[in-house]
C-alpha cells in the first residue's frame, strides 16, 4: 500500500479539486496522489509529459469548449490513453450516459456519489487489479 | 436481457434498476441502499453449497469494504465457521445481528464476525439467484438497531438490486451470443494483438478489454485465449 495511486482530475472548476482532494485524503488503506488540470488539451499534456504510471482519469462531463464526454474522452483514447476513464458530473441521468461503453469510458459516477468510500472501490476495482498486478 | 413486466414491482426505483450497465453501477445502487438505512458498508457474497475452507475473500462478488480488509481477516478468521454463515446455511429468513448480542459470549464470540471485522450492526438478506443460486448481501454499520418498517423495505431492495446484477454481471454463461463488442475484440485476439494492443485499436482501456476478453471465456466455455480463437474459428463466430 506504500505505492501512491496517481489519479489525475479534470474539471474546469477548481473548487471540484479542492473537494476531491479532501475526498481522496479520507480514503482507507491507499495512498492517493491527485493531480488537477482544467481541460483536455491540459490532461493530454500532463499524459506525455508526467514521468509516472497514471492510474485513473475523472473526467468532468462538460469541458468548454467540448460538449460533454462523447467528445473529451475520444479525444484522451486517440492519444493512446488505455487505463481507466470515469465520468463525474452533477447529473448522470441523460439518456447519452447510457452509452459509455461506445465513447471508451469505464464508469460513470454522479459527484453527490463519490465518496471516500466510492472512490476506494473504484480503486480496488479499476487500479489493483490491472495496473498493480502488471507491475 | 429480457425485460421485467410491471408484475415485478420495483416501486420508484426501476429507473436506476435499468439503468444499472457495470459493477461501478451496481456498487452505486448498494452503496446508495447501505447509506440511506444508516449503514457504512455492504457486501455481496456467495453462499457455496460446500461451505468447508470456504474463505471471505473468495465467497465476495461485489463489495465497498476498505481495501485489504477481508485479506486480513481471513489471516485471522475462518469465515465458515462464523456465526454469520453458519445462520445462512440454517435459514433464509433475513437476520439481524448485535455486536454484543447477550447470546454471543464465550466460546460464540470467538465466531462473531461483527465483533471479527470491528462493527456493531448488521442486517443480512438471503438472496437468490434465478438460477438457483445462493447469495447474501451484509450491510455493516454502526447504528444501534434497525426499525421493522425499514428492515422489510431494505430486504426488498437489496433484493431488487441483486436480481438486475446478477442478470447483468454475473450470469454470463456458456452459449450466450457475443455483443457486436465482444467478437470485435475476439477478433483482434485472432489476430495476435495484446490487450493493451486492442484497447489503443478500438478506443477503450485496457481494462474494458479485459473484462470482456473474461466474459468471453464464459461464453465460449474455454480457458484461455488460444482455446477462445480455435473455438470461435470452429464454430465461425470469425471467419
Amino acid at each position: 500500500m506504500t505505492v501512491p495511486v496517481n489519479i489525475l482530475l479534470v474539471d474546469d472548476d477548481p473548487a471540484e479539486n479542492v473537494i476531491m482532494r479532501a475526498l481522496m485524503r479520507k480514503v482507507a488503506n491507499v495512498t492517493i496522489k491527485l493531480h488537477y488540470v482544467e481541460t483536455v488539451e491540459a490532461a493530454l499534456e500532463f499524459i506525455r509529459t508526467a514521468e509516472l504510471q497514471l492510474d485513473l482519469i475523472l473526467m468532468d462531463n462538460r469541458l468548454q469548449p467540448q460538449a460533454d464526454f462523447r467528445e473529451t474522452v475520444p479525444e484522451l483514447r486517440h492519444s493512446g490513453y488505455i487505463g481507466p476513464i470515469g465520468v463525474i458530473s452533477s447529473s448522470i441521468t441523460d439518456a447519452y450516459f447510457q452509452s459509455i461503453d461506445d465513447y471508451g469510458v469505464d464508469f460513470r459516477i454522479d459527484k453527490a456519489e463519490l465518496d471516500p468510500t466510492a472512490i476506494g472501490f473504484i480503486i480496488q476495482e479499476f487500479v489493483n487489479r490491472d495496473s498493480r498486478a502488471a507491475q | 436481457m429480457a425485460a421485467l413486466s410491471q408484475h415485478h414491482r420495483r416501486y420508484d426505483f426501476e429507473g436506476d434498476l435499468d439503468k444499472a450497465l457495470n459493477r461501478v453501477d451496481f456498487f452505486r445502487l448498494f452503496h446508495g441502499i447501505a447509506l440511506r438505512y444508516g449503514f457504512e458498508h455492504f457486501c455481496v457474497l456467495q453462499v457455496a453449497a460446500e461451505m468447508e475452507g470456504s474463505n471471505l475473500a473468495s465467497k465476495l462478488v461485489l463489495h465497498d469494504l476498505s481495501a485489504g480488509l477481508a485479506e486480513t481477516y481471513d489471516k485471522r478468521h475462518r469465515f465458515s465457521e462464523s456465526d454469520i454463515y453458519k445462520s445462512l446455511r440454517r435459514s433464509a429468513i433475513p437476520t439481524v445481528w448485535h455486536a454484543r448480542d447477550e447470546n454471543t459470549e464465550g466460546e460464540d464470540a470467538e465466531h462473531n464476525l461483527l465483533c471479527q471485522l470491528g462493527f456493531d450492526l448488521a442486517v443480512v438478506v438471503p438472496l437468490q439467484a434465478v438460477s438457483g443460486a445462493r447469495y447474501a448481501v451484509i450491510f455493516l454499520g454502526d447504528e444501534g438497531g434497525i426499525a421493522r418498517q425499514q428492515h422489510m423495505e431494505l430486504c426488498y431492495e437489496a433484493n431488487c438490486v441483486f436480481d438486475y446484477f446478477h442478470r447483468v454481471v454475473l450470469s454470463v454463461r456458456t452459449g450466450m451470443g457475443l455483443t457486436p463488442r465482444e467478437t470485435e475484440i475476439l477478433r483482434w485476439i485472432s489476430y495476435g494483438k495484446t490487450a493493451s494492443e486492442i484497447a489503443l485499436i478500438v478506443s477503450v482501456s485496457e481494462h474494458t478489454v479485459n473484462s470482456h476478453t473474461a466474459t468471453i471465456l464464459k461464453k465460449l466455455d474455454v480457458v484461455n485465449r488460444t482455446q477462445m480463437v480455435a473455438k470461435a474459428i470452429r464454430e465461425q463466430i470469425i471467419l
